[in-house]
């Protein structure tokens, strides 16, 4: 009970900042202020991403001189393939780098296990007010009976509609606006698929965070698990719904099986989509680059269309955080770089640099400009970020709720009765207690 | 000491060739105990503990092979490693000598088309999944529009838990025949030419020399091949990681899980150490079981020429 009221403040809380962050951020003020460090010593830092070791890198020397002259932090990059598997070896041996990239879906692993180091005394201490971010980037970071937040958010990706222009206007359809509902999208869907030529209306279904669970969560369910993870939410009926609306679409031919497209993936779907096989597919903010880069054709984004009835559209928001090693020899030194790298400064580096969005909610626009003058609708996926679903599940059901229960109902022809059923079944197994 | 030095030899020559002997063969067998025996046997101790590699492991005993037991998904990965087994060892032995005849005769371009058939072999399996992937692929794939044009349509064969092992199955043959191959090719050329002369004069056809000369004087060859094969067929897992990777993992509901796929999951996808050191410890002794009983069999149809010679 004091969970559920505690989710209802922090909501309400989020919705008034995130409007306040933005004056507050017009301002002048830094939304999050950076501190100088007590005293300098020597951390190491893992991240995944080679782009953002650059960015990351940057963004430390900066600390390093306006902030912890004296300081020394290695900087390691592990490629993704390894990250987890190397992160967990190094676990094991209780050698965690003393900062590390962490992200919604194995933060639980590591902060059920006692490995991350609670950061809230540090905000508390820096006067950080967590709730700037919005429950969607930090919720799944927050742990115990307090939701202490355990992690700065580094950046954050959402989901929104992306349309081929040039085939809408062949079909002599006008472009989707952000007040479309499932019942137009469905429409336009049915009028863009040409079987006779391979061409499809829409693939929206695939795996978990750019697919399906954007469209159960715009029905007010939490998608496959709760935030608590006490239960499966696949068998409750906005679950049903929502993918019992993606089935009809795909058995009368709207949209690709997943066979056919090449994979259960998201990546699959936007491939076809690239390929001009689909008109519309539900993509990540994280396609932008690629999308600006690669597509042959007039293209733009738009959100995801809302539930007729309850008329929002809540795509799925995952943030990537930064979090610190419990036994980290440093770790007032670990949070100090933190609180810098979640910063108004220092997340200036990750605004400036384009590609993901910084977590900071003072740097949108700024994010926005990086793309430079591509005619889209960037904004789209910031406009977006007001009502979004954070990411609950975690890695143990990762396969089952992604691609055996999409493959089972989007290319086996499984009811979505039964596939939920046994999705759940298994769920239920994984969840904790 | 006198016991150890009389182990080592009666004369000091003797001796100090025997410690020469100990002293080349040192590394390879330390190598062996450090980086072979002991992760084997610290694996047979992880068995009998619950362990997330983040928490101290918690001896448990036996549970671990208790739950396997009765775990559906462990019996169904073994099924399916049985299956996979009854497809390809056969199938893939009866090849590999059909080919082997083959270029063993004078062919044109037999040499070119040895290599042929052995770069499969040396072609990473991770590679060659990722193209089968795509030849399997329903719409586009080569097979799929060869399929087409008798009327089977968009077939899913990396999704239907029905027909997911064939494809697999396909490219462990195929990556396979190379090697087995070039085994029996070297058991045919031991053959001495006197038998099939001898037999020719005694009448034999051909059919005749193949199956009571050829036959039984590669039996050697074809024991070696079958066996490892076997065990080959036993730790199928690249094929099943990569294949159903754009779908799912181990094929939906397991469909494609082989015991080294089941093995790999239980460690590596839900952080089960201990239990995957079980399933670890479990294919070794179905393993060395298999092998032991093919050792016993093998002197009923295994023809050694130096046993009557």
């Amino acid at each position: 009970m004091t969970r559920v009221r505690r989710f209802a403040i922090v909501a309400i809380a989020l919705l008034s900042l995130l409007l306040s962050g933005m004056v507050v951020a017009q301002e002048d003020s830094p939304t999050i202020q950076a501190q100088p460090c007590a005293e300098p010593g020597q951390l190491t830092m893992w991240v995944w991403d080679p782009v953002w070791a650059e960015v990351i890198g940057n963004a430390i020397n900066a600390w390093q001189e306006d902030y912890c002259p004296g300081a020394e932090v290695e900087l390691i990059q592990q490629p993704w393939e390894q990250y987890w598997d190397l992160l967990q070896t190094n676990a094991a041996g209780g050698d965690l780098p003393d900062v590390f990239n962490m992200s919604q879906d194995r933060f639980y692993f590591y902060a059920d296990n006692d490995a991350l180091l609670n950061l809230q005394p540090y905000w508390d201490e820096y006067g950080v007010d967590t709730t700037v971010w919005g429950t969607g980037l930090v919720d799944p970071y927050r742990w115990g009976e307090d939701g202490d937040l355990y992690a700065g958010p580094v950046n954050w990706d959402t989901v929104a509609l992306f349309y081929n222009k040039d085939m809408f206007d062949a079909a002599g359809l006008d472009y989707p606006t952000a007040d479309w509902t499932w019942d137009d999208f469905a429409s336009a869907a049915a009028a863009l698929t040409d079987p006779e030529n391979d061409v499809y209306g829409a693939s929206v279904y695939t795996e978990y965070q750019a697919g399906y669970a954007n469209w159960i969560a715009a029905t007010g369910t939490t998608p496959v698990v709760d935030a608590e993870r006490t239960q499966c939410t696949l068998t409750e009926p906005g679950s049903i719904e929502a993918l019992t609306f993606l089935k009809d679409l795909l058995d009368q031919g709207y949209m690709p099986s997943v066979s056919i497209q090449g994979g259960a993936n998201a990546n699959d779907a936007f491939n076809y989509w690239l390929n001009e096989r689909v008109a519309m597919v539900s993509g990540g903010s994280w396609k932008l680059p690629e999308a600006i880069a690669n597509a042959t054709f007039n293209w733009d984004v738009v959100q995801l269309p809302k539930h007729p009835d309850t008329g929002i559209s809540r795509p799925i928001l995952h943030s990537v955080g930064y979090v610190a090693a419990s036994n980290s020899d440093n770790p007032d030194l670990a949070a100090n770089l933190i609180l810098y790298l979640s910063s108004d400064e220092g997340q200036q580096f990750f605004a400036e640099a384009g590609g993901v969005a910084p977590a900071n909610p003072a740097l949108q626009q700024q994010w926005v400009d990086s793309f430079g003058d591509t005619g889209v609708n960037i904004s789209a996926f910031v406009d977006a970020l007001p009502d979004t679903q954070g990411v609950t599940p975690f890695a143990e059901i990762w396969d089952v709720m992604n691609t055996d229960l999409v493959i089972n109902i989007f290319d086996l022809g499984m009811s979505v009765e039964e596939a939920t059923q046994q999705a759940c079944d298994f769920i239920v197994t994984q969840l904790p207690e | 000491m006198t016991m150890i030095r009389n182990a080592l030899g009666e004369t000091p020559l003797a001796r100090r060739r025997a410690l020469w002997g100990l002293a080349l063969v040192a590394p390879n067998i330390l190598g062996l105990f450090f980086f072979f025996g002991v992760p084997v046997l610290a694996a047979f101790a992880t068995s009998l503990t619950e362990w997330n590699v983040l928490k101290p492991a918690e001896f448990v005993g036996l549970a671990n092979f208790v739950r396997l037991a009765n775990d559906a998904r462990f019996w169904q990965a073994l099924g399916n490693t049985v299956r996979l087994l009854l497809m390809v060892v056969p199938t893939g032995v009866a090849l590999s000598l059909g080919v082997a005849l083959l270029l063993n005769q004078r062919v044109p371009f037999r040499t070119l088309l040895r290599t042929v058939y052995f770069l499969p072999v040396v072609t990473s399996t991770v590679a060659a999944s990722v193209v089968w992937t795509w030849i399997f692929q329903p719409r586009y794939g080569l097979l799929g529009n060869a399929l087409a044009i008798f009327g089977l349509r968009d077939v899913n064969w990396l999704t239907r838990p029905d027909l997911v092992l064939i494809p697999i199955a396909v490219v462990t043959i195929w990556q396979r025949l190379g090697f087995d191959m070039v085994l029996f090719l070297a058991g045919l050329q031991t053959i001495p030419r006197e038998l099939y002369e001898a037999a020719t004069i005694d009448g034999a056809n051909r059919w005749q020399r193949f199956r009571f000369v050829t036959l039984p004087m590669l039996s050697p060859t074809t024991f070696l091949v079958s066996v490892l094969a076997i065990i080959n067929a036993f730790q199928i897992f690249d094929q099943v990681y990569i294949m159903t990777a754009r779908t799912s993992r181990g094929g939906v509901g397991g469909s494609a899980s082989t015991l080294a796929y089941y093995l790999y999951d239980s460690a590596f996808g839900r952080f089960e150490y201990g239990y995957a050191s079980a399933v670890a410890l479990v294919l070794f002794l179905i393993i060395l079981a298999v092998t032991v009983v093919q050792l016993r069999l093998q002197r009923r149809w295994v023809y050694y020429e130096s046993e009557h010679g």
